[in-house]
């Protein structure tokens, strides 16, 4: 059974159209890529797997079954957690806070129990702060706990967002641009991670990335699109030699050299 | 108006978890919570040098604290800036007169009868606005709210006929309201007790949310927050602690009238409420209680120099947009500063507070005293 199915998504925007008949699997515990050059479609088609668009027709499926109709936040709770491309997170709030806010689909206690700080409220507290004290751990952000996220680096703030997302515990993580703006340091730790992600919490991961060494090496299995369109699908090495590829992306991006290289 | 809701984006990131830190550090006395304590007793004991008059007056305060606590659950955690707290409260007033009067029920059964019938209301308002934002929002509350003050209010069965209703102040158990002085310390236990219950609710699941949803609502979306059922529920408490603030501002107004509620005192009530938040500072409970006093306050002191005031009008006016840029967590977030300025360099801080307070007790009294 396979972990996440689209079935002929089609978006028009206008005239336009920005997704034709995408047809995408993603098993379980798969890392898969997903390559295309600027405007090809790929975070439009994150925004609508998530449920931020909707598209003209087409449907999505996670583990067979149809969450076409679930708004964003309903399909986050069915188990697809996504990242933004531009980093969003709460400014108002500290690393910590934003890790506790990352808990809320783990707590239960209402409004009222807080207002009287019941049992059940304190039980929930302590699970969401002990939560996030492991997360802060396992993600190394523990010395930026009391910082708000305009006051750490860039790189810094994608590793928190990541965070967030993983306390979720998707079953599917979807990761737009993950090393866009990051240090060069950084996005060498990236790789190793995002495996290490998927073999800690078992989730599956589909990822935007337009650095290539990154999308080629932590890939298992990569999707290209084009205008709209999934023009091939393989291997990292069967899709970089693709001709429809090679044309549509590397011949007219300078990064080819480095893919191949 | 368009100040305030630029401001709402920019409000000071408060501790929301911190519940185990702050039980350990509740129990060590430092001279800045001594301080804290002092300013307290002094703003509880402020009413007393001036009898039954004081007392009413600090009634007033309370009462208007309970209305600024519902706006900071509405526009401070939730970040929706709405213009209707004041017909929120006008329901709970109406229906706490009607229950004592008409059908005979106890006082404190009348509470909950107001807070649970702003409930439908609260819902209604939340249905239609949820999905507008910032002055869209204040704009249709307002709107709301004058369609409240030309039908429910107008409706002669609601409002006890042409004359309103008349409430006399009952005896709860062994104490009787009638007093001045026991009515005045049971609004000081209810402004307590729901200064505790909405610090509660910031630190639990609904709190963040509601945090997490002012801040970014796509994100909050992506972290499995539903932001219409967050909204929603802002609505609903906010329009019940306004509720609850209704029933005691029956037992206040002692004659509860249709006018009060209607265009256009209610509308500028309701503005009033919500300056008063923002000055006290909307991101905590107690911004409301300190905004309620300031405003109280400065009504007082004002009240005999109506030329003065004209003339101090946009004085106070400039102030409060320049305070509101520099500090837009208003008297919290100075009081924080301040703290944090004594701790730092005590001699600065501890002068600087001086003579804030100084300036503003000192100007007030030569204010009454010469001027009026």
């Amino acid at each position: 059974m396979a972990l996440l199915r689209t079935r002929d998504i089609t978006l028009h925007f206008g005239g336009i159209a920005a997704l034709s008949e995408v047809d995408i699997t993603i098993e379980e515990k798969e890392i898969v890529g997903l390559l295309g050059p600027n405007g090809a479609g790929k975070s439009t088609l994150f925004n609508v797997i998530t449920g931020y668009l909707k598209p003209d027709f087409g449907r999505v499926l996670l583990q067979e079954d149809d969450v076409s109709r679930f708004l964003p936040y309903e399909r986050v709770r069915a188990g697809i957690g996504r990242t933004f491309q531009h980093v969003k997170l709460f400014r108002d709030l500290t690393v910590y806070e934003n890790l506790l806010v990352a808990q809320h689909r783990h707590l239960s206690a209402g409004g009222f129990a807080a207002m009287f700080r019941t049992p059940g409220w304190r039980r929930d507290e302590k699970e969401a702060r002990e939560r996030a004290a492991r997360i802060l751990e396992l993600v190394d952000l523990g010395p930026w706990k009391d910082r708000k996220p305009l006051e750490i680096s860039y790189g810094t703030t994608r590793f928190l967002e990541l965070a967030c997302v993983l306390s979720l515990e998707p079953k599917i993580l979807l990761l737009d641009e993950p090393a866009s703006g990051i240090q060069q340091k950084e996005v060498e730790a990236l790789g190793p991670m995002l495996k290490r992600i998927r073999d800690d919490t078992g989730c599956a991961i589909l990822l935007i990335e337009h650095d290539m060494g990154l999308l080629l090496n932590s890939s298992e299995r990569i999707y290209a699109l084009d205008l709209g369109k999934i023009i091939t699908e393989g291997t990292p090495t069967e899709v970089v030699h693709d001709d429809r590829v090679l044309s549509s992306y590397l011949g007219r991006t300078r990064s080819g050299s480095r893919a191949t290289a | 108006m368009s100040a305030q809701t630029v401001e709402l984006d920019r409000q000071e990131a408060e501790p929301i978890q911190a519940e185990e830190t702050a039980s350990s550090a509740r129990r060590r006395v430092t001279p800045g919570r001594l301080a804290g304590l002092v300013g307290l007793a002094a703003m509880i004991a402020a009413p007393l040098p001036f009898g039954d008059y004081g007392l009413f007056i600090g009634q007033f305060a309370l009462v208007y604290a309970i209305l600024g606590l519902s706006i900071v659950v509405v526009t401070g955690y939730a970040g929706m800036l709405s213009l209707m707290t004041y017909s929120f409260a006008g329901i709970g007033a109406v229906v706490t007169a009607a229950a004592m009067s008409s059908w005979d029920f106890p006082f404190w059964m009348s509470v909950f009868i107001a807070a649970a019938a702003t409930v439908p209301v609260a819902v209604f308002v939340g249905m239609v606005s949820v999905r507008l934002k910032g002055l869209y929002l204040a704009i249709a509350t307002l709107t709301l709210s004058t369609a409240l003050g030309e039908t429910f209010f107008k409706w002669d069965a609601a409002m006890g006929g042409r004359a309103g209703w008349l409430v006399e102040k009952p005896a709860v158990g062994p104490i009787d309201l009638a007093s001045e002085a026991a009515f005045y310390v049971v609004l000081l236990g209810v402004v307590a007790l729901l200064v505790w219950m909405i610090g509660g609710l910031r630190t639990s699941r609904l709190g963040r949310a509601m945090l997490a949803v002012r801040n970014n609502e796509l994100e909050a979306q992506a972290l499995g927050i539903n932001p219409y059922r967050t909204k929603l529920s802002a609505f609903v408490y906010g329009g019940m602690i306004a509720g609850v603030g209704g029933s005691f501002l029956a037992l206040l107004l002692t004659n509860v009238t249709r006018e009060a509620f209607q265009s256009p005192q209610v509308e500028v009530t309701s503005i009033l409420l919500v300056s008063l938040v923002v000055i006290g500072g909307m991101n905590r409970a107690i911004g409301a209680v300190l905004g309620a006093v300031a405003l109280v306050a400065q009504q007082q002191v004002f009240q005999g120099a109506e030329a003065l005031f004209s003339v101090f009008g946009l004085y106070a006016a400039v102030l409060l947009i320049l305070f509101l840029r520099l500090h837009p967590g208003g008297i919290v977030q100075l009081g924080q500063s301040l703290a944090h300025l004594t701790r730092v360099r005590p001699a600065l801080g501890i002068g600087i507070t001086s003579a804030i307070l100084l300036f503003n007790i000192g100007g007030g009294y030569l204010i009454v005293r010469y001027l009026s």
